[in-house]
């Protein structure tokens, strides 16, 4: 593989790889730097790239140990990502509506913080990335039972948690 | 879609039943601003999915430092490549220069091959027999010349009979 091929090739995945990373860190400057590492040791082992399936389940997946050591290193565990506000100006809503869903958006992803790290892990691959479970499975070196555990825990928790605000309004 | 089937597929989400493109329809439904009251939360989770989604890498120099990251590593190949070329090239000119010199000096201590050659054959043969005869007469002066030391070993011998019969 060559540069031109890599840029063409590899490098687009670089915003999946950065949310991924963004999930574990929750820091954007350090999820950058990971998937930086993340491109240089996909560069300096493309020989082995012709013997994996699925490239991009490889990144990912080195995308995952490099954000996990990265906590290990900055011996704090975040959990809850920053979330910087979406921007969801829609004709068909007022402003009034806008805001109010912005607002349960960002309780959604305070839920979603709160997940343990597998839970949450699953839950962004599927949720988010839209990815199959045998890719979730290569990526996270899980086996499809946990996987489905582990998503059908996180989609519980954020049911729960949604149908409490629907009884009591909170 | 109508509100039933939404219904259903929801519950087939929270079982994990649904498939990606179920799960993809449930997305496309929420996306709307039309959403009944009890599914306003359920809206804005698949909202939030969506709007994650479009997270990206917020660089413009990224792939630039990625690329620029990469490229010492190329680099050092090619010019580990031609150093190698360059150190086996200067050993092959040393080689040759130095076999070159040799040959000169070889060259010059050994005159090369005789150049006369003689046309005539009749010429050809008294050079010959001139040589020849040189040659057989400086073997007549050895011969001459170890007779003298022949005539040591007689007289060794005849010493060494009388030797015996006193004996």
């Amino acid at each position: 593989m060559n540069i031109e091929s890599f840029q063409n090739r590899v490098l687009p995945a670089k915003n999946k790889l950065f949310r991924f990373a963004l999930r574990f860190l929750g820091n954007e400057e350090e999820a950058k730097d990971v998937v930086q590492e993340v491109f240089i040791r996909v560069w300096n082992g493309r020989e082995q790239m012709n013997e994996v399936q699925n490239w991009e389940a490889w990144c990912m997946r080195i995308t995952k140990n490099l954000s996990l050591d990265r906590i290990r290193t900055l011996s704090r565990k975040q959990t809850h990502p920053l979330e910087d506000g979406y921007d969801i100006r829609q004709e068909s809503l007022s402003p009034h509506e806008s805001t109010e869903i912005q607002e349960s958006m960002n309780r959604i992803g305070q839920y979603i913080a709160a997940l343990p790290e597998k839970q949450r892990q699953v839950m962004h691959l599927r949720d988010v990335e839209g990815y199959s479970y045998n890719e979730i499975c290569e990526i996270l070196e899980l086996d499809m039972n946990q996987v489905k555990v582990n998503l059908f825990r996180a989609r519980q928790a954020v049911r729960e948690k949604l149908m409490k605000i629907n009884a009591y309004g909170l | 879609m109508d509100s039933k089937n939404i219904e259903a597929l929801l519950n087939k989400y929270w079982n994990c039943e649904t498939t990606l493109e179920e799960e993809q329809q449930l997305r496309d439904f929420f996306r709307n601003g039309n959403v009944p009251e009890q599914w306003k939360e359920t809206a804005a989770m698949f909202r939030y999915f969506e709007e994650n989604k479009k997270k990206s890498l917020n660089d413009v120099a990224f792939d630039h430092h990625i690329v620029a990251r990469m490229q010492p590593a190329t680099k050092g190949k090619t010019a580990r490549l031609f150093y190698n070329t360059m150190r086996i090239a200067a050993g092959v000119t040393v080689l040759l220069t130095a076999t070159w010199f040799i040959r000169r000096e070889v060259r010059k201590d050994i005159p090369q091959e005789v150049v006369d050659t003689y046309d005539d054959p009749k010429l050809a043969f008294e050079e010959t027999k001139k040589a020849l005869m040189m040659i057989s007469k400086g073997f007549g002066t050895a011969e001459s010349q170890a007779k003298k030391i022949n005539m040591f070993n007689e007289a060794q011998e005849e010493i060494q009979r009388k030797k015996d019969t006193k004996l």
